[in-house]
C-alpha cells in the first residue's frame, strides 16, 4: 500500500452533484468493493482522507465517481482536468465473485463499485440482471454503460414519470428464484431493508462509512457482523448481508 | 539516539497508544521509530463501542473507540511475541477498571517489554479512565500498587479534562512513576441537529488540540521527569516545539490517520531540525 501522485485525466460533471475523475495509475490489480483514500487538501482541514470506491480500472485507467456529500467532497470536486491528487490505496479487501446468476441492486451513488464489479462479472462470463434506483432520472449516472453491460438492466427513479420507485420495489418484479448471488451499494436504509426481504440467495453487501485511517489501524470504522465488531476498511468493505447486525 | 530512563531509543518519536493497532501492518514504520505505545490493553477482553465511533472536527477527529482489544492474555499468547520481532522499544498500555486491575494486567505482562504507559485518562469508557485521571490521590494509588509488582519504566498517561496534570503529575511521581506522557484526548461533542441530539461524545484529538497539549507539557517542566509530548503533532516543526517546551521524546497520534507513513516523515524532519537545519 502506498500513496500515489496520480494526474486527473478527465473530469467531467454527470450530474448537478455528482462528478467522474479519471486517472493513469498503472500495475494495479484491484478487486470490485476495494477504494481509494483520496487527500483532499494540503491544509488539515479536513484532516482525514476520503474514502472513494474504485468505479473501474482497465489498463491503468482508474475511474472513481463521487457525489458531494459534504466539505471533503466539496473541495474535491473544484479538482479540474490536470490537477494532481494524492490517493492511497487500494484498500480493503478484494472481493471474490461467484460464478453463479447475479443481481446487482445499486441505490444512489452507490453504482460506483456495482459499475466495476458489474465489468467483472462481464469478463468471467456470469449472466447477472443490474437493478439501479436513483432519486432523479438526472441522477442515473453511468445509464448508458450500463446498458451496454448488462443483458438486463433496469433503472428506476423515485420521481420517474411512468414509474416511480426505489432499487428494492424492482425486486419483486422480479423472479428471484433465477438467481445464485446478489451485490448491493446503497444507502444504509437500503441495505436494512434488503437485509428484511431475506433473499433466498447469499447477498454481498458493500459498505460505506466515514472513515478513519482507511487503513485497518484506527478501528473507528466499526460495524457490527456475526456478533463482533469488524473493520469496514479492512475485514470489508463487502460483507455477506445476511451477517451484519444493524440495530447496535 | 536518545536515552530515556536508562534505556536507548533510535530517535525521540514514538507512535502513541490506540492508532497503530499493534504496529503488525505497516512494519517499516514501526520498525523506524523510537518505541510503540500499544493500544489499550485490559484484563478481559473488549468489543469496543458501538458505532458511530469516529467523526471529523475542525482540524480534529472526535474518537469514541472503546478500548476495543484482546486482553491482556491474548496479547501475551499471540501478539505481543510479533511485535518484539519488528520493534524491542514496546510500552504497553495498560487500562484497567479497577487498581487492582493494572496491577495484575502488569504481572500477567512481567518484563517482557520496555514499560508500561498506565491509562488513567481514557474518555471513552463508563467506569475508570478519565476518572482515576483527574484525582491525584487514585492516580497516586495506581501507581503504588503496579510499582510494586513491575521494575521496569512506569510511565503514567495524563488527562487535562478538568483537572491540572501538574498535579495529577506530581501525585504519580511521587508514588514512583518514572514518567509521564500528555495529553490524553479532550473531552468532545458533536451534535446531530436533525435528531436533536449528540451523535458522537468521545475523545478530541488533532492539530486542533496541539496549542494546549504544548502549554500542558510546558507546564510539567518544573517537575523535571521524563515527559513524552503527545498532542496533535503533524510534523517535525511540531514535534521540535514539543521538544522545546521540555519533553523527552513525542509520540505521534492522530497524524498517523492521514498517513499512516506520516512518523517517518515527521523522524526525518525533525532530524533536519535538531542538526539545525531549517
Amino acid at each position: 500500500m502506498m500513496w500515489h501522485l496520480v494526474k486527473i485525466i478527465n473530469k467531467e460533471w454527470l450530474s448537478r452533484d455528482i462528478f467522474s475523475m479519471e486517472f493513469t495509475l498503472h500495475g494495479l490489480k484491484p478487486a470490485p468493493g476495494q477504494f481509494f483514500q483520496i487527500r483532499i487538501n494540503e491544509s488539515y482541514d479536513p484532516l482525514l482522507s476520503r474514502p472513494i470506491s474504485i468505479a473501474d480500472y482497465e489498463k491503468g485507467r482508474l475511474l472513481m465517481i463521487v457525489k458531494i456529500v459534504g466539505r471533503g467532497t466539496e473541495i474535491l470536486s473544484k479538482k479540474k482536468t490536470g490537477d494532481e491528487v494524492l490517493i492511497f490505496g487500494p484498500l480493503g479487501k478484494k472481493l471474490k465473485i461467484k460464478n453463479k446468476k447475479s443481481l446487482i441492486i445499486a441505490g444512489g451513488i452507490g453504482v460506483a463499485p456495482l459499475y466495476f464489479l458489474a465489468k467483472s462479472l462481464k469478463k468471467a462470463r456470469i449472466d447477472f440482471t443490474f437493478v439501479y434506483g436513483a432519486r432523479t432520472p438526472s441522477e442515473l449516472v453511468l445509464k448508458d454503460e450500463i446498458k451496454k453491460l448488462s443483458s438486463r438492466a433496469v433503472f428506476i427513479t423515485e420521481t420517474g414519470s411512468n414509474k416511480a420507485g426505489t432499487a428494492l420495489s424492482v425486486l419483486n418484479e422480479l423472479n428471484l428464484a433465477e438467481y445464485g448471488a446478489g451485490y448491493a451499494c446503497g444507502p444504509r436504509a437500503m441495505l436494512v431493508e434488503l437485509k428484511k426481504m431475506n433473499l433466498q440467495f447469499p447477498v454481498y453487501a458493500f459498505c460505506e462509512d466515514f472513515l478513519g485511517c482507511g487503513c485497518g489501524l484506527c478501528l473507528g470504522c466499526a460495524i457490527k457482523y456475526k456478533g463482533s465488531y469488524k473493520r469496514i476498511c479492512e475485514d470489508g468493505p463487502v460483507f455477506e448481508l445476511k451477517g451484519l447486525e444493524f440495530n447496535d | 539516539m536518545i536515552e530515556i530512563f536508562n534505556i536507548e531509543f533510535q530517535n525521540p518519536v514514538f507512535i502513541a497508544s490506540g492508532v497503530f493497532g499493534f504496529g503488525l501492518k505497516y512494519k517499516n514504520v514501526t520498525r523506524s521509530v523510537g518505541a510503540l505505545f500499544t493500544k489499550g490493553i485490559t484484563l478481559l477482553p473488549r468489543m469496543g463501542n458501538p458505532p458511530p465511533r469516529i467523526y471529523e472536527t475542525p482540524c480534529g477527529i472526535i474518537n469514541s473507540v472503546g478500548l476495543e482489544n484482546p486482553g491482556v492474555k491474548e496479547f501475551c499468547r499471540s501478539i505481543l511475541p510479533r511485535i518484539k520481532k519488528i520493534n524491542s522499544r514496546i510500552f504497553v498500555n495498560v487500562a484497567g477498571f479497577t487498581v487492582e486491575e493494572y496491577a495484575q494486567i502488569v504481572e500477567e505482562i512481567g518484563d517482557r517489554v520496555t514499560g508500561f504507559e498506565l491509562n488513567i485518562s481514557c474518555p471513552n469508557v463508563k467506569e475508570g479512565g478519565v476518572l482515576f485521571g483527574q484525582n491525584p490521590k487514585m492516580a497516586a494509588e495506581i501507581v503504588r500498587v503496579v510499582r510494586k509488582r513491575t521494575r521496569c519504566p512506569i510511565i503514567v498517561k495524563l488527562t487535562a479534562n478538568f483537572c491540572d496534570p501538574l498535579k495529577v503529575g506530581r501525585a504519580c511521581i511521587d508514588a514512583g512513576a518514572d514518567g509521564l506522557s500528555l495529553i490524553n484526548t479532550l473531552y468532545g461533542l458533536v451534535f446531530d441537529i436533525k435528531a436533536k441530539k449528540p451523535l458522537i461524545t468521545g475523545g478530541l484529538s488533532g492539530p486542533a488540540i496541539r496549542p494546549f497539549a504544548l502549554y500542558c507539557v510546558h507546564r510539567l517542566r518544573e517537575l523535571k521527569v521524563p515527559v513524552i509530548g503527545i498532542g496533535g503533532i503533524m510534523t517535525g516543526r511540531d514535534a521540535y516545539e514539543f521538544l522545546l517546551a521540555g519533553a523527552k521524546a513525542v509520540a505521534i497520534g492522530t497524524a498517523v490517520l492521514r498517513d499512516p507513513y506520516a512518523p517517518l516523515r515527521i523522524i526525518e524532519e525533525l532530524d533536519t531540525l535538531l542538526k539545525g537545519g531549517k
